[in-house]
Order: structure tokens, then C-alpha cells, then sequence
């Protein structure tokens, strides 16, 4: 809301600077976003008066005028305007003035005659477009003032952010009594002469116009004013420019008195030409099979059943509060027209208006909530602006249907449980007092310490004693209330599960080399369908999306992984070692999963070794092993498996023959593995890029660190003894491990992988694995040949069990 | 015979001169300690020396080669002590090159700085609770007093997900979701992501982080007076103990009274300037009383239980703390950016 300070004054009077002002506004919640100062966009201009337009002598449509511009002298002055005559009041541009990025006026012979000066055009003055003609002042306005303090273009304007609640402030007069209740000064209301009001509780007709409100619930109140012997023409400077200061544009003189009323008083008004009204009967109704209407803007807009419009018997005329018709548009032949000045229901108007995506200024009002008492108030003055400027005349009364009063509202402010809310006590006057200075009225209640209390019809925002007393706090700027710590409700706060588990998360993703990085949540559709990650379910799709680019929400982390080290790539990094924690999304069936997912990334040199040695590059195994770390350090070793993707679990953007799947309690609960070259080659990478993906829901589940019972070292040594055995290529490790294990001598300890051999020494599609066995007795030292009797036991087993050569 | 035995440990000890090789030392020891050497030659020529004399020389023998082996061992560590003094020399390295390691990562300003804001809230007796990214119309909108059709909802534009179901706008779900599930006394901040329609840009992003915070208990136990009390804490427990710190009435559907909190602008120090708008302010957060029609949505009663509650972005307040002011460089993830950020999650933000 732009507020031109002149305005302002012209009803609260306050002598404290602008800058003053608009502090308190701010902390009162009115908050000034800026403070702009104007000023005309001329210089060295005044009232003047045309004493004599005479011929020139040496030009057919030049004038010469003799000019009075009083104290400042007399001067001779050429001037071509086909407007220009005898005793007109116009603007002088003395010889010296500035107007606009103009050069400054020079004396001039002008077909041989001498011209002092310029009788000048508003857009000469960059007051508007118009170059009809000079313009032409009221014969009061003081001859030699310059126009520009006589115009009053010299301003401030404050731009004020009205927040959602306070409709009451989207105009002059409401901001006005911000100002006054807050500077405690008295409001000065604009005097307006009265006129006769002809009151309805239905339907009804006045003398010359019929309304019927077929929904009362949207439209509670409704009233009209018929003016004949209208003169459109363009409205007075003044108007336009204080228009212009509000952000709006000059129209005409009724389009323009109807929005210079909604400014100052904050009540939208319409003005119909009543000549295209059928039967002079309006009907505020709700759409209904009414399908299209085409607006002022000449746009021809989709209706829907429930949409509120004013019509006539046969047509629409407007969408109530929103736009008005072409149809009954006022013109320049319009000689009659009824003014409409409404309440609407802010929801109809919020609705209608957003889906149609207009916005006007009527809409934005009604939407906040405007005064639900000041109809009639805002019809007359309107209807006098017009008389004055318009040469309209008003036909009957002032006609207010009201089919559906604005219930009474009155609030029990008890004043202990306002203090118990704000934490500080204030009297009952006080509060009375500032409730007053925002125009509710107060009274005592019955009970003790109890206000009653009626807000002003203008703040429909306050509806409970928690209103009442925020605008007793808002008032004192909230200084008053002390600030003091809260008691305290726990002494412990249960640490948060999640938070734990991630903190631990992040400790060994740093300590393992990788940084965290924080990615948008919203993917493209082609990623989605890629980077399936571990989860089921349909991919979520955002319905308002800012582009197709980011149409979709994520169900895996390496998308955003990937687009992080390329653009790191981009920028000369050489290696990308990266994590992220955050959520992934799918549909599954009618439901929506959320699930925290840890993310990482590594490319390129992953280890850096000693200078003149080689470092380790990032691949599967250095992934895997961050991989195994982690699981480690959340005590989850013994649960999880990995094991190369089949069936159902097949992840294609992965290298086929490196990448595993995760199994926790033999479900998949991520997967780690090489980006598949076809994809790495895609996008340009030269070396291997390694991704792992873990499902953290389903560890949090888990706890961060379970651990078995805690066992005291053993006392007696144990004796290793390895075993190779010599089986087909394809045959994984861990299930060798876990065979052996299964046969489990009760001496047997561990058994660990040590080499693996593929080569000359073993058959072709062969390879040898090599075991470390370590044997132990709890109570005693092992003998050499108790461990040996043992071992071949189970090395004979072994072999037998897996089919495997013993390698000597 | 004992001269003989004399005239075996002159030469010997002749032979181990101090500067005796590690092979002349070891032929001297063959020859002279060795199995079939001079002393066990003298040894067996024994049957010839008189029975009364043969102590004594047996005793001289022993004595001999106690001295010649006392010689030996000395000798053969004065030659290890050498030969380690000239290994030290040779292995000298240059301890200025760089070590081998596995660099270690850093964690993003966002996490850092969000885990520091938590800290201070659980030092004042806070719980922290997780809640729903996608929510539905009730726990993101209505339940905070937002009706349909409201304009407030403008305020925040939301993206749908269909199904009536949308990427909350705001933690402020975390209210209604914990005061569902368990009574006041509470005292909980949610952090979280949301999410809202703006372009990513200097400015803004379509996600992003909040913490929501609220405390609830009994009419009259927590009070206006302790939201601006622990609000004032927080501040200067985040941006330093000389924070100004100022309210100003502003308007939220879930807050009546509500307030708006502005710290003194980080750069001008309140002098005004043009990143402040010549204000000397900057907006950091959003609170107020917790609306009845929340605790209502909720099934409290608001002549039983009142409480307040606070909401803020963590980007922003990041971006002043860091003294950066492009909100994308959070999600570009620029190496040359995020590696000026601390290894340790304790490090002080
Ligand atoms: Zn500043």
C-alpha cells in the first residue's frame, strides 16, 4: 500500500519526521519497506494568467498571449495550443525553467515576435500524455505560485507491507488510524454532506432501480446510487496524481472518483453505466449456467456455478468484487450510471479471483476484509467528488440492502488472562484507552477485571480476547513486555533418535573422506526413471512444478550426487569424494514413503600416498570398504551381506559385474558399486566413479551401536592354520567363509580370506582361495597335534562340501 | 702352561684393537673361544698339569675367556652403534613433503550451522522432533488456523503432490504432529525441510530449512515475556552477546499476538546501510502466542493450556553468519566453497 504523506495528513496531524512515523508504523506491524520522496519533473514553472490571446501577427495558428503571472511580472509569450484563450488560468514556464531532461527554456524570436516563456501541456509537465492542448488551472489558483507547490507534487510516499489481516489498512483513512492511535492524536475524518438513505432488509426498488440479492450469504450487504447528467471528461490533476502516487492510472472522472474513494477509505466501488442495464434491475447471484464473461480488460473469462456476479435479468454485468464488464462499461457517451458500493464475502471473492489469476484492486481489498459498516459512507463521497468533477447529479436516495446485518461482535477481554498471556499487567484504563484510540468501544463487564469490548466495524480480524490483546501490545511497540527465561519443563530432553544416528553418520563419512553436500529435492522424470535406488514404489509427482526439470521429488540420492561432481569437474576439480544425508520420496499404492537415505560418491584419487608413490583411486573395494566401516561402527557387521544384484534386484546403472547389493537381514537396504561405463561415458567421466547408496530408516530402526555382550580377551594363544582350496571363479567368498563357518568346530575362532590366486598355476575358469583358520580353546592351551586332527577334519569337509580342489 | 695361557690372551687382546673389523673379531673368537679352539686345546692338555695345579689353571682359563667374550660383545656394540649412526644419516627424509592420507570431508555450513542452532535450543531444555516432509492440507494448513481460500495461504505457495497432499510450506507442521501425539508440558523444536514455488536464486529456493520451535504448559506458565526471554538468548547465543535485538508486530495465522524479530543488521551494526535498506535491521524470525484455534485443532483447551512458538529459516541467518549473501552457493556445492567448512561437527559455527 502506497501512502502519499499529504494524504495522510490531510486526516491525522503528527509533526514528527517521516522517519519517525514510519518506525512506529513498522513495529506496530505496518511495516514501511520504503520511504520514497517525489518531486515534479519540472522546474521554474507558475500560475499564471492569459490577460490577452491575440493573433501573431506573422503566423495563422500562433497566438500571442499577454500573460499576468502576479508578483512574478507580466510577460509576452508565443504559444501555439489551439486551447489557449482570454482570462485562462495555465502554467508559465518562465524563460530558466527546467522541464524534464529538457534544456533550460531560452528567450526566443519566434516568427519575428519575442516569447518570455511557455504556456505549457501536462505532458510538457510529464503530468500525462496529453498534448491537446495547454492545460488549464481553477481561476482560484494563486497567480506567480509555483505550480508545482500549488499542485502539491512534492511528496513522500511510504510503501507500506499490509499484512493478510489488516484489510482495514489498504487505504489512506486506515493507515491514518494507526497513525493517530499511535502518536495519540486525534483522527479527522473527511466531512461529508449527508444524503437522503433509503433502507432495505430484502429485495427492493427505489425509484428508479430495482436490486434483488439472491445470495445473502456471499453478498450480506449491497448498496447503489443512481447519478444523472454525467459529464466523462478527464479528472483534475490532483486526483490523477495522488492516483498515479498509489500506483494507479488515470481513466476518467468516474472510473477515477471511484478508485480515489476505495484508496482513501478502503471500500471498493463500481460504477455502471445504468443506460446498458436491462430493466434497470440488478441481481447479485451466483453464476450458475452462466458460463463465460468477457471483463473489463476485454478478457473473456470462464465462469464456474459458484461465482459470485452481478447481473442484470438477462446478462452478466460483473464479477462482484473481482472485475467489471465490457458490457456496461462507462464510456464517454455515458450520461447515467449507478455507482455500487458492496460487501462481499472476502472467501467468495479470494476464490473466484485466484483461480481466475486476477488480482485487481477491488479484489485485494474484499479478499482482506474491508469495513463491514462503510457502504454508504463511501457512496456519498464518492457522489459528491462526482458532482463536483463530473457535473453528475444524484436521482433518489441512496438505496442499502442489507439483507443479512453484520452480527454483533462482543469480546470478554479478561484482563488477568491477558496478562498471564503477554507476561506483564496493565490497567484497565490503559487498555481501555488504547482500544478506544483504535475505535472499539469498551465498557465494564459484569464480572470483575473483565472489559467488554466491540471492535470497530473496519477490524474483522478481531474476533477473540488473544486479538484484543495483541492490539493492546501491538500499540506500545511490544516494549512493555519484559523478556524473563522461561521455568524450565525438563531437566533432561531425551536426546533425538535421528539427529544421533545422523551425527554419527556424518562423523564417519568425514573421517572416511567425504564431504557432505546438500542437493535440491526436485528431479527431472528422466533421473527418476535412471536412478531407481532401492526402494518401491512409483515415482512422486509435484503437480505445480517451477519446470520439468524439476518435475519430480527424488528417490535417490545419486542424481543430485552426480550433477555435485559434475559441476565440480567443471570447475577443474580432479577428484569428488561426496555424501549427503537427506529424504527420498515415492508413491507406494495411495501412500506416500518418505525415507532418509545416506548417499555417496567417489571419483578419483581416493588415498593420496607418500610423493613418488602411487595413491589409491576411488573403485568398488575403497567404496565398499567406507561401506563396510559404517556398517561396522553401527555394530551392524554381522548382519549385513553383500551380495551381486539379481533377479528383481537388478540395478541397471550400475556396472553389472561390480556393483552389490546391501542385504540387511537378507533384505536389500542399499547397494554399492561402479557407475556403468555406458552411463560414466554419457556424461563425460574418464575415471571410475563409485556410488553407494544405504536406506538409513531401516539402520535407524537398528539403533547407532547395538553390541552383543562385552567379552573379557582370551587368556590361552590361538593357532592359525590356512587352507587353499581351488574352486570355480564365479564362486563368492563370503559363501566359502560362511560354509566353513556352518561346519564350525567347536575349536574353530575365525576364519578369514587371505589371497586369492587366478592363473597358470590353477585350470583355466579356476581360481584358488586362500583361508586363514585360527583355532582356540578357552581353558587351555591347544596342542599341535589336537589343532592338526581338527583342521583336516575340516579341511576334508570343506573340500567335499564346496566341491573344491585342496590346493598344496 | 701359564704362559701359555698368557701368551694366548695377549694376542687375542693385541687382535680386538678398537678399530677391529667385525671379521677380524669373529676370527679372533673361532680361533681362540671356538669349539677346537686355543683355550679347549689348553683344556685337554690338562691330564698333563698336575693334579694340585689344575685348579688354578682351570680358573685362568675361565677367567681368560670371560674377558675375551666382555671384550668381544663391547667391541661388536661400538660396531652396531656405528653402523646405526651411519644408517640414521642415510635414511634422513624430507619432513617438509606432504603425509599420505585420506583427506578427511567436511560437513556443509547448513548441517553446521542448524546442529549449532539445535545445540543451544537443547542447552535450554528443548527436545528435537523429525516430522513429515509431505504432509496433507490439515497438518500444514488448517490445524494452523489457516482457512481454506485464506489469503494468508498466498503468503506461501505451495507445491502439490496430489491426493490432497503437498510439500509442507513450513515446519510449523511439527506443531500440530507432536501436541497430536503426546500433552504438554512440551518444549520441542522441529528442524526440517520445506519447500515453496520460488526459483532458485540469489534470494530464494524452492527448498529449504526451518527450524520450528514451541513450548506449551498451563495458562499462565509460559508467557509472552518467555518468548521474547529465550528468543533474545538464542540470538546472542548465535550472532554474539551484543546482538540488538528488536519485536514488531506482525501477523501469522497460528500466533495471536504475533511478532516479527529483527537483529541489529550484522554489517552496519544498526547504523543503517544499503543492505539493510538504511533500516540498521534485519529480519531473522517469526513467532507469536500459539493461536487458540491451534490448540483447539488439537483438542487442548485454550483456557487450560496456552504456550508460544517460533519459526525460522536456517539459510538466512547462515548467509549472515558466513558473510555471504547468494543462497545457491548452498546447493551448488562448489568444492572451493564447501572446503572452507570445519572436519569436526563440534567446531564452533
Ligand atoms: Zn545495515
Amino acid at each position: 500500500m502506497k501512502v502519499p504523506l499529504k494524504w495522510l495528513k490531510e486526516f491525522v496531524s503528527v509533526d514528527a519526521p517521516v522517519e519517525e512515523i514510519a518506525r512506529r508504523l513498522t513495529v506496530a506491524g505496518l511495516e514501511v519497506e520504503n520511504i520514497e520522496r517525489v518531486s515534479a519533473s519540472f522546474s521554474g514553472v507558475v500560475v499564471a494568467r492569459v490577460l490577452e490571446a491575440a493573433k501573431h501577427p506573422n503566423a495563422d495558428r500562433l497566438s500571442l498571449c499577454q500573460v499576468d503571472a502576479g508578483p512574478a511580472g507580466r510577460f509576452s509569450v508565443v504559444c501555439g495550443a489551439p486551447n489557449v484563450r482570454s482570462g485562462m488560468t495555465a502554467a508559465l514556464a518562465r524563460v530558466g525553467a527546467k522541464l524534464g531532461a529538457e534544456p533550460e527554456l531560452q528567450a526566443a524570436v519566434i516568427r519575428g515576435v519575442r516569447s518570455e516563456g511557455m504556456l505549457c501541456s501536462e505532458r510538457e509537465l510529464g503530468l500525462s500524455q496529453d498534448h491537446h492542448g495547454i492545460l488549464s488551472l481553477p481561476d482560484d489558483a494563486p497567480l506567480g505560485a509555483p505550480l508545482a507547490d500549488y499542485l502539491g507534487l512534492d511528496d513522500v510516499v511510504l510503501d507500506i507491507a499490509i499484512l493478510p489481516n489488516r484489510g482495514d489498512a489498504l487505504s489512506i483513512l486506515g493507515v491514518a488510524r494507526d497513525v493517530a492511535a499511535l502518536f495519540g492524536v486525534r483522527l479527522r475524518t473527511p466531512r461529508i454532506r449527508p444524503l437522503a438513505v433509503e433502507r432495505h432488509q430484502g429485495d427492493g426498488a427505489s425509484s428508479s432501480f430495482a436490486v434483488r440479492i439472491a445470495a445473502p450469504e456471499q453478498c450480506p450487504r449491497y448498496a447503489a446510487l443512481k447519478m444523472t447528467g454525467v459529464r466523462v471528461a478527464p479528472s483534475p490533476i490532483w486526483m490523477r496524481r495522488r492516483l498515479e502516487l498509489c500506483g494507479m492510472r488515470g481513466l476518467n472522472n468516474v472510473v477515477d472518483a471511484t478508485n480515489y474513494v476505495m484508496l482513501e477509505t478502503g471500500q471498493p466501488l463500481h460504477a455502471f453505466d445504468l443506460d446498458k442495464i436491462a430493466a434497470s434491475t440488478i441481481v447479485v447471484r451466483h453464476a450458475g449456467s452462466d458460463r463465460e464473461f468477457v471483463t473489463l480488460d476485454n478478457v473473456r473469462r470462464a465462469l464456474e456455478s459458484t461465482d459470485l456476479v452481478i447481473a442484470d435479468p438477462e446478462k452478466p454485468l460483473a464479477i462482484a468484487g473481482v472485475m467489471g464488464g465490457l458490457n456496461s462499461e462507462v464510456g464517454l457517451s455515458t450520461r447515467t450510471i449507478l455507482l455500487e458500493s458492496a460487501y462481499f464475502e472476502p472467501m467468495t471473492v479470494a476464490k473466484t479471483a485466484r483461480r481466475l489469476g486476477l488480482r485487481s484492486e477491488a479484489s485485494y481489498r474484499f479478499e482482506r476484509g474491508i469495513d463491514r459498516a462503510g457502504q454508504t459512507t463511501a457512496l456519498m463521497r464518492v457522489a459528491e467528488l462526482l458532482k463536483r468533477h463530473a457535473e453528475a447529479r444524484p436521482e433518489g436516495a441512496v438505496a442499502d440492502f442489507e439483507p443479512r446485518p453484520a452480527p454483533v461482535r462482543e469480546i470478554a477481554l479478561d484482563l488477568k488472562r491477558m496478562g498471564a498471556l503477554l507476561g506483564v499487567e496493565l490497567s484497565a484504563a490503559d487498555t481501555k484507552r488504547r482500544l478506544v484510540s483504535l475505535g472499539a468501544s469498551v465498557k465494564r463487564a459484569e464480572t470483575r477485571g473483565v472489559l467488554s469490548v466491540t471492535p470497530p466495524s473496519w477490524r474483522s480480524d478481531l474476533n477473540e480476547a488473544a486479538d484484543l490483546a495483541e492490539e493492546v501490545a501491538r500499540l506500545s511497540g511490544l516494549e512493555e513486555i519484559p523478556a524473563s527465561l522461561p521455568p524450565r519443563l525438563f531437566a533432561y530432553a531425551e536426546p533425538n533418535r535421528e539427529r544421533e544416528f545422523f551425527k554419527g553418520t556424518r562423523e564417519v563419512m568425514l573421517g572416511a573422506g567425504f564431504t557432505e553436500i546438500d542437493t535440491i529435492a526436485f528431479i527431472a522424470p528422466a533421473d527418476n526413471e535412471k536412478f531407481t535406488g532401492i526402494g518401491n514404489g512409483e515415482p512422486l509427482r509435484v503437480q505445480n512444478p517451477l519446470s520439468e526439470e524439476l518435475r519430480e521429488m527424488r528417490r535417490s540420492l545419486v542424481p543430485g550426487l552426480l550433477a555435485a561432481l559434475s559441476f565440480n569437474l567443471n570447475r577443474q576439480a580432479t577428484a569428488f569424494h561426496a555424501f549427503e544425508i537427506a529424504k527420498v520420496f515415492a508413491r507406494v499404492n495411495s501412500a506416500v514413503s518418505e525415507r532418509y537415505h545416506l548417499g555417496a560418491l567417489s571419483y578419483g584419487e581416493y588415498a593420496l600416498a607418500e610423493i613418488g608413490k602411487p595413491g589409491v583411486k576411488a573403485g568398488f573395494f575403497t567404496m565398499k570398504g567406507v561401506a563396510e566401516t559404517y556398517l561396522g561402527a553401527l555394530g551392524l557387521a554381522e548382519r549385513v551381506r553383500f551380495k551381486a544384484p539379481t533377479g528383481e534386484h537388478q540395478l541397471n546403472f550400475l556396472h553389472p559385474g561390480r556393483s552389490a547389493l546391501i542385504l540387511l537381514a537378507d533384505e536389500p537396504a542399499g547397494y554399492v558399486g561402479e557407475l556403468h561405463p555406458r552411463e560414466a561415458m554419457e556424461r563425460g567421466l574418464e575415471q571410475q566413479c563409485t556410488i553407494c547408496e544405504i536406506d538409513l530408516d531401516r539402520l535407524i530402526s537398528y539403533g547407532l551401536s547395538p553390541h552383543a555382550a562385552i567379552e573379557a580377551p582370551p587368556r590361552f594363544p590361538a593357532v592359525r592354520r590356512d587352507l587353499a582350496l581351488v574352486l570355480e571363479r564365479e564362486f563368492p567368498a563370503d559363501l566359502i567363509v560362511k560354509t566353513i563357518r556352518e561346519m564350525a568346530p567347536s575349536l574353530l575362532e575365525s576364519v578369514e580370506v587371505f589371497d586369492v590366486y587366478q592363473g597358470d598355476a590353477v585350470a583355466p575358469g579356476k581360481k584358488s582361495v586362500a583361508l586363514a583358520l585360527r583355532y582356540r580353546a578357552a581353558d587351555r592351551t591347544l596342542t599341535d597335534e589336537e589343532v592338526n586332527r581338527t583342521h583336516a577334519v575340516l579341511m576334508e569337509q570343506a573340500r567335499a562340501r564346496l566341491g573344491a580342489e585342496l590346493r598344496k | 702352561m701359564k704362559e701359555q695361557l698368557d701368551e694366548i690372551r695377549r694376542r687375542a687382546l693385541d687382535e680386538l684393537a678398537d678399530d677391529a673389523s667385525d671379521e677380524q673379531i669373529e676370527a679372533v673368537r673361532v680361533r681362540v673361544l671356538g669349539r677346537s679352539g686355543e683355550l679347549t686345546q689348553v683344556m685337554r692338555g690338562m691330564r698333563d698339569v698336575p693334579a694340585a695345579e689344575r685348579p688354578a689353571i682351570g680358573q685362568l682359563v675361565n677367567q681368560i675367556k670371560r674377558e675375551l667374550e666382555e671384550r668381544i660383545e663391547k667391541l661388536k656394540q661400538r660396531l652396531a652403534e656405528a653402523a646405526l649412526e651411519r644408517s640414521l644419516a642415510e635414511a634422513r627424509l624430507d619432513v617438509t613433503l606432504p603425509g599420505a592420507r585420506i583427506p578427511r570431508g567436511r560437513i556443509h555450513p547448513v548441517t553446521h550451522i542448524m546442529e549449532r542452532m539445535l545445540d543451544i535450543f537443547v542447552s535450554m531444555g528443548f527436545e528435537v522432533a523429525m516430522t513429515r516432509d509431505v504432509e496433507d492440507d490439515f497438518h500444514n494448513f488448517e490445524a494452523l488456523n489457516f482457512p481454506p481460500d485464506h489469503p494468508a495461504r498466498e503468503m506461501q505457495d505451495t507445491f502439490l503432490v496430489g491426493g490432497g497432499l503437498l510439500l509442507r510450506s513450513h515446519t510449523s507442521n511439527g506443531q500440530i504432529r507432536v501436541m497430536e501425539q503426546r500433552k504438554p508440558p512440551l518444549a520441542v523444536v522441529c528442524p526440517g525441510r520445506c519447500y515453496r514455488r520460488d526459483e532458485l536464486s540469489v534470494r530464494a529456493s524452492p527448498m529449504f530449512t526451518q527450524i520450528e520451535g514451541f513450548m506449551v504448559d498451563r495458562v499462565g506458565r509460559i508467557t509472552m515475556a518467555h518468548l521474547k526471554g529465550v528468543l533474545i538468548e538464542f540470538l546472542r547465543a548465535f550472532f554474539g552477546p551484543e546482538t540488538g535485538v528488536r519485536f514488531r508486530s506482525s501477523y501469522f495465522p497460528f500466533t495471536e499476538p504475533s511478532a516479527e524479530v529483527d537483529i541489529h543488521c550484522l554489517l552496519c551494526k544498526g547504523a543503517g546501510c544499503r543492505v539493510c535498506k538504511h533500516s540498521g535491521w534485519t529480519e531473522i524470525l517469526g513467532c507469536g502466542m500459539i493461536h487458540p484455534n491451534v490448540l483447539r485443532a488439537v483438542k487442548l483447551d485454550p483456557e487450560e493450556y496456552q504456550g508460544f512458538a517460533f519459526g525460522f529459516g536456517v539459510e538466512r541467518p547462515a548467509l549472515l553468519r558466513l558473510g555471504v549473501d547468494d543462497m545457491r552457493l548452498f546447493f551448488e556445492n562448489d568444492l572451493r566453497f564447501l572446503n572452507q567448512f570445519p572436519s569436526l561437527s563440534g567446531a564452533a559455527a
